[in-house]
């Protein structure tokens, strides 16, 4: 039987998101399994002297406290995970704790004209005061805490793109090691404002199809020619496996592992040889205590960026052997774009709504294979596959890191 | 167990600089560090020298676990942009920006001001591929990586653990944070800091010099609403009995300078107590050997 290195098995006993297939879980899984692209032309805000006019736009949900997109993303993904698990609101919890994966801050250049103004007086009010300029990121972990009466220290995961599997892996370290006994983890964001997707065109991170928006993220194909931005959350509930037992809860997973690690390369740059990404896979594996052998399948970071990709698979072929050509890979960037913090959170959801369906999902956009990415990223078309061990991982800009071992629940039996 | 085996701190006084070369692998790099990763590399850097760990680290069991303050960015920053961005009446115009303005931003200004910089260049810089925290953005969360890295150390996952805490706080956008809370705090307060300790299991062979034992840690956390309150802020040392005020903020790098500084004046147990805005409630209690 395999079992976690530190004491407790870690569940998963709620989910919720929003992307850009949906703001709930089963409509975001059919429309992965279909195959459908959430990515279309961005209508929050005027793109059209933008080099880059498309993303994957997720709806604002009705509750934005200080009109922040990745603070209302997150409060809805939240109330979803908490509603499926069964928790509902209650006294403060000392050993629950929220750890949430945040984007970078709001900033509003419109503020930064006003407060030139002759007689500029700042808001009054606090409320008023943190929605000026620019809202602190922290702003979601103490709605989320104070929401829900989780009174462990919360922790506000930075670690860009791995934000969001940081963020899960956290709380999965936390419950396993007897310091904490559930969590609602996961990753918002959106840099869906002027300043965020002229930031990344800045960079020329991003794609210029915008012509095509459903087929300008095409993770792993010989054509892709950058990412596309997406905005949204995942939330996920995690508790000691015996605590959900004894609630009558029921079981979407275990978290079973999980590994970090720094590439200590380049600033903007992967390992070319996906050497902090195999590092990250296989320690998350030894957490787990599986062996590359177990991998039914993997949730790729799959950006589509020229340069991500042959160093994914390079790490892939490293971890997996001989047994790399036969696992599957899906990229559901290829879907929804590229959430950041976010990312994640939405992937491990997406992971575990495959595995309980008995399918992995399509890359879509995959018709030209690169011939540095020649495994099987499952192009076009869902496929019935039986999964038992799932690696799901995030590759951060700044070379960080971060894998997830997730099993199927039918493994927990006692 | 948790070993000190070295600590360092840098704190800048108004209109300091702090320069990274010394410990940069690639000279050439210095473009790309805004002053937090600077601070942080250059704390660092001392502690792992002192430890006698700078260039032998053992990069995979050598973790690295980080607590950065708020986003630093300086007006001169934004008025570039803000002036390519104004229509013929001096508003703000999305056309503008779109069309002229965000091409007027320094080109490096995001790899100077984001949050997980400050990591990447402390782990490039010598060498770390271990497991990682990245927080943000409270002396609070610094409590919370330092936590971490002891449960690491603990579970045998990694040798070493560098913990490092850095706030670039002296400029525009934190300077305005600070001004907006309850109570607001004077710009005279803040400083521009970072610090490092080196930590270390007690049983791996061939332990560098001891300075210092965590003996007790311990972190809490009172959920509050955030739109309408700010939690009260103290820090303070407690050196042999005897208990001392912090007044300079220092962000996430205030408890390691605190300690640091009792411990190398000679402290013998000394402990830290901290009541953070983000409603974090702290204490660590550490022996020097």
């Amino acid at each position: 039987m395999v079992g976690p290195v530190s004491g407790h098995r870690v569940v998963v006993t709620g989910m919720g998101v929003v992307t850009p297939l949906g703001s709930e879980v089963k409509a975001f899984l059919d429309g992965l399994v279909a195959g459908r692209s959430g990515v279309r032309k961005i209508s929050i805000f005027d793109t059209a002297s933008l080099p880059t006019k498309i993303a994957g736009q997720s709806e604002l949900p009705p509750d934005a406290p200080l009109g922040d997109r990745k603070i209302a993303f997150a409060l809805e993904a939240a109330r979803q995970a908490m509603a499926d698990a069964g928790f509902a609101a209650a006294a403060p919890q000392s050993d629950a704790v929220v750890s949430m994966g945040v984007g970078l801050e709001l900033f509003h250049m419109e503020n930064l004209v006003a407060r030139r103004a002759p007689g500029f007086e700042p808001p009054s009010d606090l409320r008023g005061r943190l929605g000026f300029l620019q809202t602190p990121s922290d702003v979601c972990v103490h709605l989320l805490a104070k929401r829900y009466g989780f009174a462990a220290p919360p922790l506000v995961h930075v670690s860009a793109c791995a934000a969001g599997t940081d963020a899960i892996g956290a709380a999965y370290r936390l419950i396993a090691t007897g310091r904490r006994r559930v969590a609602l983890a996961g990753g918002t964001d959106s840099m869906i404002n002027p300043l965020g997707v002229a930031g990344f065109c800045a960079l020329t991170a991003t794609t210029l199809r915008n012509d095509e928006p459903e087929k300008a993220s095409r993770p792993f194909d010989r054509t892709r020619d950058g990412f596309v931005m997406g905005e949204g959350a995942g939330a996920l509930v995690l508790e000691r496996y015996e605590d959900a037992i004894a609630r009558g809860a029921t079981l979407y997973a275990e978290i079973a592992g999980y590994g970090t690690s720094f590439d200590a390369y380049k600033i903007a740059d992967p390992h070319p040889e996906g050497r902090g990404a195999f590092l990250a896979m296989s320690r998350a594996l030894a957490d787990a205590r599986i062996t590359p052998a177990d991998v039914d399948a993997v949730n790729a970071h799959g950006t589509g960026t020229p340069k991500n990709d042959p160093a994914e698979t390079c790490a892939l072929k490293t971890l997996l052997g001989e047994r790399a050509h036969k696992v599957p890979i899906s990229a559901t960037k290829s879907m929804i774009g590229h959430l950041i913090s976010a990312a994640g959170a939405v992937e491990t959801v997406a992971s575990i709504g495959c595995m309980l369906r008995g399918v992995v999902h399509p890359t879509i956009n995959l018709h030209e294979p690169d011939p540095a990415c020649d495994l099987d990223y499952v192009p076009l078309v869902a496929r019935d596959h039986r999964q038992r061990h799932v690696v799901s991982s995030s590759y951060g800009f700044g070379g960080h890191n971060a894998s997830i071992v997730i099993r199927h629940p039918e493994l927990l039996a006692p | 167990m948790t070993l000190v085996t070295a600590m360092a701190s840098v704190v800048l006084e108004p209109g300091q600089t702090c320069d990274p070369s010394r410990y940069l692998r690639e000279k050439k790099a210095k473009k790309f560090l805004g002053l937090q990763d600077a601070l942080a590399v250059v704390a660092a850097g001392q502690a792992l020298e002192a430890a006698g760990l700078w260039g032998t680290l053992p990069a995979e069991r050598t973790g690295l676990y980080v607590a950065v303050g708020y986003i630093p960015a300086a007006l001169r920053d934004f008025l570039p942009v803000l002036e390519g961005s104004l229509d013929a009446e001096g508003r703000f115009s999305l056309e503008r920006f779109a069309a002229d303005g965000y091409m007027r931003a320094h080109p490096l200004l995001a790899f100077r001001c984001l949050p997980n910089m400050p990591a990447y260049h402390v782990a490039v810089s010598f060498g770390i591929e271990g497991p990682y925290s990245v927080l943000y953005p409270s002396a609070g969360e610094l409590y919370l990586a330092l936590d971490e890295a002891c449960s690491a150390l603990a579970r045998g996952e990694i040798d070493v653990a560098v913990v490092v805490g850095v706030a670039h706080q002296r400029n525009f956008l934190v300077e305005h944070h600070f001004q907006r809370v309850v109570p607001p705090v004077p710009v005279e307060r803040l400083r521009d800091g970072g610090a490092a300790f080196v930590l270390e299991r007690d049983a791996r062979p061939g332990l560098g010099p001891v300075r210092a034992r965590l003996q007790a840690l311990d972190v809490r956390y009172e959920p509050f609403d955030c739109l309408e309150l700010v939690p009260s802020h103290a820090e303070e040392l407690e050196i042999e009995g005897a208990r001392h005020p912090v007044d300079l903020e220092i962000g996430p790098a205030s408890p390691l300078v605190a300690v640091q500084g009792a411990l190398a004046a000679g402290g013998g147990r000394v402990v830290h107590r901290l009541a953070s805005r983000d409603g974090i409630r702290a204490t660590s209690e550490w022996w020097a050997l």
